[in-house]
């Protein structure tokens, strides 16, 4: 381990989010709102930090950086970023104490969405811009982001965006890890800026379709409104929304293919097969179940079906309908859709749907080997056949993931948390997803959580974000052994 | 500039892995999933895992837009089918191919004409006799690379842990050893490459790198206490492919030749193939026989079977048992900077010379040729100076060359000039430069950054 290294290498990353405070400020001075001082302030310590880092651990030229290095960059990177991400909401004090205000910022930047607000609409728009704005840089990854436009990580780069973007089957869809960030941010802009002018033609002003966009394509689901997207009341807009949500819920190499002119790349991925085929079937089941309950009509079933299990399936959060007043089934269904997640290479969480397709067929495979003990049979997606080693890692992150949600829900309950709560909330931040059941259902917040159990809930969304893996890793102490 | 290389084994894997950090876009096709795995965990290239010489897979690398294919497999067989799919799919590709069976010597020239069209053919085996012959002139050289048709050599030493020049400052050595001190280029010390001003000075046991003029290398040997033998009697162990090319050549140039083989049925076809060498059969690390055969009267024993460690054991033993000078062939590159540690200088390997050979048809621009030296930290390399290049038509000192690059010689005409600040390199001239690693592209650039346009 080079500390050095990898204390200059977040450097690099803080000084880089200090400079990125500058578009909140913009829309601060352009409100004249409370929020300019507190966010100048931070963008001071910030980068002041950030050089700081930087410059006290410059280091000699590095040409590679280990697996080791790279995970411990990547996790410590984070965490920094998201405490200088809070500063701003803590020096404003529109947020509370700081525990509150780490929490939002973490689920901001793992793109989970849950909120400590109570009164949304209450805070300065420079704020709630940056809220929304650190979801976005979260969404495709800051690391990724920062291999795209700092040349000077170099080849290390590489071993950075394996640790961020632990896909069970790494895409590399050009032939440098630099151009490969840039080709995913590009498409990431691309689509977010359709989404706004979409938005716009709808009549949300500039600030909102912004913000919106923002935390709808890196699956996130801060709203700029207490009531969320059902504030509008619009199907036009919860159509675009849900058209979005979907497309940022799809592998995000598909759409760079699309756009290169492969039309036919999302029928022929399974992958993107099953995702899709899965949000189907399950807003069918859905509208069956609170039609004629809930809703009088089956295009309003079908409307609020829709919204909300793709909202949760895509792991993003918005909300159009208190789905806690919905029959039990409907809403163990969203909770089951926690688990599930988007499209691996996605800006979506949860397990990701490439993980839940090799378990199904792995398990299909056990049964197989079962009636045919002789049989050789490798596990196949799309026509090839899965290494073992990818089946294994899989494997063991479902056995991680669960394990780390019982322990969790557990913990959260041993506060003096109600089991629904408990489980929805730990459900809903190690997916990334944001609203879950119970206290912290879609109507309500995370405010009233306990102080410990607000820590165990940032440590769930770090977990989640970066796929289990890379963060656990760093409390094995085989990890830290010479 | 994209290059494609088919086959990630040793020689696939340096190539990529030295292009890849020239901010080349390197795709490497392999069929072996570990060895692909290898690859992507190591190197920021693009990786495919299938057949090289499947049409499907080498458009899904991009064959269209790739400059160069590069087919390094083990089999001259998928490196034939990958060019000659690859000259289907894609005529303008420039194609490389590592071929390693005799049979194909002939044909060379065929294949470049005629489809495939390769418009170079690899072969290390050939490569590396090449390297032995140039190593075996030069006592102690760790590299020797011949620019400009061998007018100009560029030779790497060690100081002997006695070297009068021991502390010397670059500028003094002229007046320490009262001749003419050549152009050092670089200085390797403890495994790290220095680029030298005239105030560093040098050390004992230093890898000192330097130009020279072809007819000036005797007198540029004698400052640093070495000197250029004659080669009469030559030692080769092992009579593989090598073996026996070695021996021919050594044949035609009039060296007494002994080629010692362990497999008597090797050395029939031996003996049949080669005329005055003497073959013998037997061991080469077996001490009787090394003793009957005279082996202190050895100028050169070469060290060539399958086998590195029966290698490295048999050049330590002769060396003991006083032959002059020993070259040591090794397979596995990660070996090349322990054996200057066991006393062992002189090193070749076919991978390495093969490398060596194919990165030099990589390079852009009208690069004729060019070595890299110490695990790739730099290159040395030969170019035609442009009419449209920026070093062209201005005195040396008032062109801004990047950090790390120094032009050693000038080419006019069948002519070596040493430059000076002062001297202008004229168009058409060939020039050897020096460069680092970092260095590379922008020296590429420079070199050949107007030929674009046209």
């Amino acid at each position: 381990m080079r500390w050095r290294l990898i204390f200059n290498i977040v450097g690099i990353l803080t000084l880089f989010l200090g400079i990125s405070m500058i578009f909140p400020l913009l829309f601060g001075f352009h409100f004249k709102d409370q929020s300019i001082a507190p966010l100048l302030k931070s963008m001071g310590i910030t980068v002041a930090a950030g050089l700081l880092l930087y410059l006290a651990f410059r280091r000699a030229e590095v040409d590679f950086i280990s697996h080791r290095e790279g995970m411990a960059i990547v996790t410590i990177g984070w965490t920094v970023v998201g405490f200088f991400g809070a500063l701003p909401f803590y020096l404003s004090g529109e947020f509370g104490p700081f525990v509150d205000c780490f929490f939002e910022s973490v689920s901001g930047f793992t793109t989970t969405g849950s909120s400590i607000l109570t009164n949304i609409e209450a805070v300065s728009k420079g704020l709630l811009f940056w809220r929304s704005f650190i979801q976005w840089l979260g969404g495709m990854g800051i690391i990724v982001l920062s291999v795209a436009i700092l040349p000077f990580l170099g080849v290390g780069g590489m071993q950075l965006y394996k640790a961020e973007v632990p896909s069970p089957v790494p895409d590399k869809l050009k032939p440098r890890i630099r151009e490969t960030a840039l080709v995913l941010w590009k498409v990431y802009a691309l689509i977010s800026l359709a989404e706004v002018i979409m938005l716009m033609v709808g009549g949300m002003s500039l600030y909102d379709s912004l913000c919106h966009t923002f935390t709808t394509m890196p699956t996130g689901g801060f709203s700029t409104k207490n009531a969320s997207i059902a504030h509008y009341d619009s199907v036009y807009f919860d159509g675009v929304i849900i058209f979005f949500m979907l497309l940022a819920g799809i592998n995000f190499s598909l759409h760079y293919q699309f756009l290169r002119g492969k039309t036919l790349v999302f029928w022929r991925d399974s992958e993107c097969r099953f995702f899709l085929g899965a949000v189907f079937f399950l807003i069918v089941v859905v509208t069956i179940n609170i039609y004629g309950s809930v809703y009088e009509t089956i295009g309003q079933a079908l409307r609020y079906a829709a919204f909300q299990v793709v909202s949760i399936v895509t792991t993003t959060g918005y909300a159009t309908a208190d789905y806690e007043m919905w029959p039990a089934m409907s809403q163990l269904i969203l909770l089951l859709c926690m688990f599930l997640g988007a499209s691996g290479g996605s800006t979506g969480g949860g397990m990701k749907c490439i993980r839940v397709m090799l378990y199904l067929k792995y398990c299909y495979k056990e049964l197989f080997i079962l009636i045919h003990p002789r049989a050789v049979q490798h596990i196949k997606i799309g026509g090839e056949s899965v290494p073992e080693d990818v089946v294994r890692s899989v494997l063991g992150f479902m056995g991680l993931y669960i394990g780390l949600f019982v322990i969790s829900s557990v913990l959260l309950a041993g506060m003096g948390v109600d089991i629904v709560t408990s489980v929805a909330a730990v459900a809903a931040t190690i997916g990334n997803i944001g609203p879950g059941l119970g206290l912290v259902g879609p109507t309500d917040n995370f405010a009233q959580m306990p102080y410990m159990g607000k820590w165990l809930l940032i440590w769930c969304m770090l977990l989640g974000r970066l796929e289990i893996y890379t963060v656990i890793i760093l409390l094995v102490p085989e990890f830290w052994r010479k | 500039m994209k290059v494609i290389i088919v086959g990630a084994g040793e020689v696939g894997f340096n190539i990529a892995s030295h292009l890849a950090r020239e901010d080349k876009n390197v795709v490497v096709i392999d069929i072996d999933p570990d060895a692909i795995r290898r690859v992507s965990d190591n190197l920021d290239v693009q990786v495919i895992s299938g057949s090289g010489s499947n049409p499907l897979i080498l458009e899904e690398a991009g064959l269209k837009q790739a400059e160069i294919i590069a087919a390094v497999t083990d089999s001259d067989e998928t490196n034939l089918v990958a060019c000659l799919v690859a000259d289907i799919i894609s005529p303008a590709t420039k194609k490389l191919a590592r071929i390693r069976d005799v049979g194909y010597d002939e044909f060379h020239d065929t294949f470049r004409e005629h489809a495939p069209h390769i418009d170079t053919i690899i072969n290390p085996e050939i490569e590396v006799v090449k390297t032995i012959d140039k190593l075996m002139t030069i006592p102690g050289a760790v590299d020797v690379g011949e620019f400009a048709d061998g007018l100009v050599k560029f030779v790497g030493i060690h100081l002997d842990p006695l070297t009068k020049l021991d502390g010397v400052r670059l500028a003094d050595i002229s007046a320490t050893t009262g001749q003419q001190a050549p152009l050092i280029a670089a200085i390797v010390r403890n495994e790290e490459l220095i680029i030298p001003g005239g105030k560093d000075r040098l050390q004992a046991g230093d890898l000192v790198y330097f130009v020279s003029e072809a007819d000036k290398l005797f007198k540029a040997l004698s400052v640093f206490g070495k000197q250029i033998e004659t080669i009469e009697r030559v030692l080769i162990v092992g009579g593989g492919r090598i073996g026996l090319r070695l021996a021919s050549l050594l044949e035609e140039k009039s060296i007494y030749t002994k080629i010692v083989e362990k497999d008597a049925r090797r050395c029939i076809v031996l003996a049949e193939k080669l005329n005055k060498a003497i073959v013998l059969h037997g061991d080469g690390s077996d001490q009787e026989l090394l003793r009957e055969e005279n082996i202190q009267d050895m100028d050169v024993v070469v060290t060539l079977t399958n086998d590195e460690e029966t290698n490295i054991i048999a050049s330590l033993l002769t060396k003991r048992m006083g032959a002059k000078n020993t070259i040591t062939r090794i397979n596995k590159l990660s070996y090349f900077p322990l054996m200057s540690m066991i006393g062992l200088e002189q090193v070749v390997s076919p991978r390495h010379s093969a490398i060596n050979a194919i990165l030099q048809h990589i390079r852009r621009g009208k690069v004729l040729a060019a070595i890299s030296i110490k695990d790739e930290q730099a290159e040395v390399m030969e170019a035609v100076a442009l009419e449209t290049s920026d070093i062209v038509g201005k005195p040396l000192k008032r062109i801004s060359l990047p950090q790390g690059v120094l032009v050693t010689s000038i080419i006019r005409k069948n002519e070596v000039i040493v430059p000076t600040g002062e001297s202008v390199i004229e168009p058409e001239d060939r020039i050897v430069i020096f460069a680092s690693r970092k260095a590379i592209p922008k020296i590429e650039k420079i070199l050949a950054v107007k030929l674009e346009y046209f």
